[in-house]
């Protein structure tokens, strides 16, 4: 239970920076923004994607050990 | 340690007792409803596709469709991505339609991690058949090796060969579990939230579902545009704007 | 390029509804026989993976791509590419209609401009022209006028020596009858005549 919180945690600091990041860019450079947000999009699955696999398959991984 | 992923499996084993996975006809039923839904829309948006300007709503909602699509293909992969966006957009509307299944249904296709594990297969098998097809067998082969390193760096050239061989399956993991992960986990957390509320008959759930619609969308989009990705970063190498998507891709 | 593709379409069609009904038939065998160790593992940590499923819907999956593609996406995108086509011949035609409006408006505002000046040309012409037969009627009328000035003073001048002529006879005439009454038959007529001819002249000299 704490380990899912901590990587909640994680992965909401990784959100946050990637959106804060995005968004200061695209403050910066409104003329990129639809670069940007697809950018910002495939940066923001791979930092949900490290929050599944510590879900769904680290457990698992761990109990067959 | 131990007792915390212990923790952590019999939380999710407890989700699982609810939503244990589709059996092999409620997969069926469920894609065949999906596919159903999608076959109706589609010929239902068909009559208005021979008028000069498109009233009928599907089909302008269609047209929409097809043009994000076609932007997307063609920013990302560049100028030949116009020739994939028929398979790009038939991903598109099944994981769609499968995640609107799944906000109203407790099961869908896409909340069932097989057929996203088939999707994702189908996707990254297109893409290394593009692959050998832009490059050759070999060409596609040396492109796992990296960039050309002499000498003892013959090595590194190994290593990363194994590094991109794993990546490469790793993505047919990556694009499965996201959308399994985010569809199903929508389920789950409405059903918790339900639970939370259930002492006082307010369906905390329900109020979830905006935000479900919203994942609805991105994750179509997400899957396909990795699936852009994925093919550019084979097919473009001529033009040196692979280089610029290596980083992201090469988790 | 296109043909080939339609015909490679149609073979890729076939190809891969018989490959997706085959996958179909061993998915099901594989779900409903096969039980593989890793995946009750999987399973029973969690992860609801069924490799039959899979490979059934890969099948179904391949099946479905060509399908979609012909049935909707194909003409989708024909209309959508012809509506376009269609838009930009229109949005060309009005441009080129434009270009022509402006061409030929250019063209007018141009001859009108020539218009207006060859019609002030010669409207100054005219007037020059005007001008000019004025002025040769004025000298013309001024030279007739002096004409007949000149000869209405030559005729007063000419009437006037002959009042003057007809004066001085007249005045030879009516002092000779005088002189006569005056002296009598003695005096020769002849001697006479001329010394009043003489006086008269002097006095028109002194005149």
């Amino acid at each position: 239970m704490l380990g899912l919180g901590i990587a909640a945690l994680g992965v909401a600091l990784g959100l946050g920076l990637i959106g804060f990041g995005a968004l200061t860019g695209m403050s910066r450079q409104p003329e990129a923004i639809g670069r940007l947000q697809v950018v910002m999009l495939i940066a923001f699955a791979f930092v949900e994607l490290v929050f599944l696999l510590s879900v769904f398959v680290a457990p698992g991984i761990v109990k067959g050990m | 340690m131990g007792g915390l992923f212990t923790l952590g499996s019999s939380l999710i084993a407890e989700a699982e007792q609810t939503h244990e996975g589709l059996s092999y006809l409620g997969l069926w039923v469920n894609v065949l409803f999906v596919l159903a839904i999608l076959f109706g829309l589609m010929s239902y948006a068909k009559k208005g596709l021979n008028e000069r300007v498109f009233k009928n709503p599907i089909t302008q909602g269609f047209e929409q469709v097809y043009l994000f699509i076609e932007n997307m293909c063609v920013v990302i992969i560049g100028n030949h991505g116009r020739k994939y966006v028929p398979m790009v957009m038939v991903l598109w509307l099944v994981i769609f339609t499968g995640n609107i299944v799944a906000l109203f249904l407790g099961e869908s296709p896409t909340a069932d991690l097989s057929f996203n594990f088939a999707m994702a297969l189908i996707a990254v098998g297109y893409v290394q058949y593009e692959g050998v097809r832009a490059n050759g067998l070999f060409g596609h082969v040396k492109h796992f090796a990296g960039p050309k390193l002499g000498g003892v760096l013959v090595i590194i050239s190994g290593l990363i060969f194994v590094v991109e061989l794993i990546s490469e399956v790793l993505k047919n993991v990556s694009l499965s579990l996201r959308l399994f992960g985010n569809i199903h986990g929508g389920h789950v957390a409405v059903e918790s939230m339900n639970k939370l509320g259930e002492p006082i008959l307010v369906p905390y759930g329900m109020f979830l579902l905006p935000i479900k619609l919203l994942t609805c969308v991105v994750q179509a989009m997400i899957f396909t545009l990795l699936t852009c990705v994925y093919i550019s970063l084979v097919t473009h190498h001529e033009e040196g704007h692979g280089e610029r998507h290596a980083p992201a891709a090469a988790h | 390029m296109s043909t080939e593709r339609n015909s490679g379409g149609a073979a890729a069609v076939v190809v891969a509804t018989v490959i997706g009904i085959g996958l179909m038939m061993g998915g099901m065998y594989v779900s409903l026989n096969v039980h593989l160790g890793f995946v009750e593992a999987m399973n029973k940590s969690g992860i609801p993976f069924d490799p039959g499923k899979t490979v059934s819907m890969m099948g179904v999956l391949l099946i479905l791509f060509p399908v979609i593609r012909i049935f909707f996406i194909a003409p989708l995108a024909a209309a959508i590419g012809g509506r376009t086509s269609e838009l930009e011949r229109t949005f060309a035609e009005a441009e080129e209609l434009r270009g022509e409006m402006t061409k030929m408006r250019s063209e007018y505002e141009h001859r009108l401009v020539q218009t207006e000046a060859d019609a002030r040309e010669r409207i100054q012409a005219e007037i020059k022209k005007a001008q000019e037969l004025g002025q040769a009627l004025r000298a013309e009328a001024a030279s007739h006028a002096d004409e007949l000035r000149r000869k209405a003073e030559r005729e007063i001048e000419a009437e006037k020596n002959r009042v003057l002529t007809e004066l001085r006879l007249h005045v030879v005439n009516l002092s000779l009858g005088a002189t006569e009454k005056l002296l009598g038959e003695n005096m020769d007529s002849a001697t006479n005549r001329k010394l009043v001819q003489d006086f008269v002249d002097k006095a028109g000299a002194a005149r």
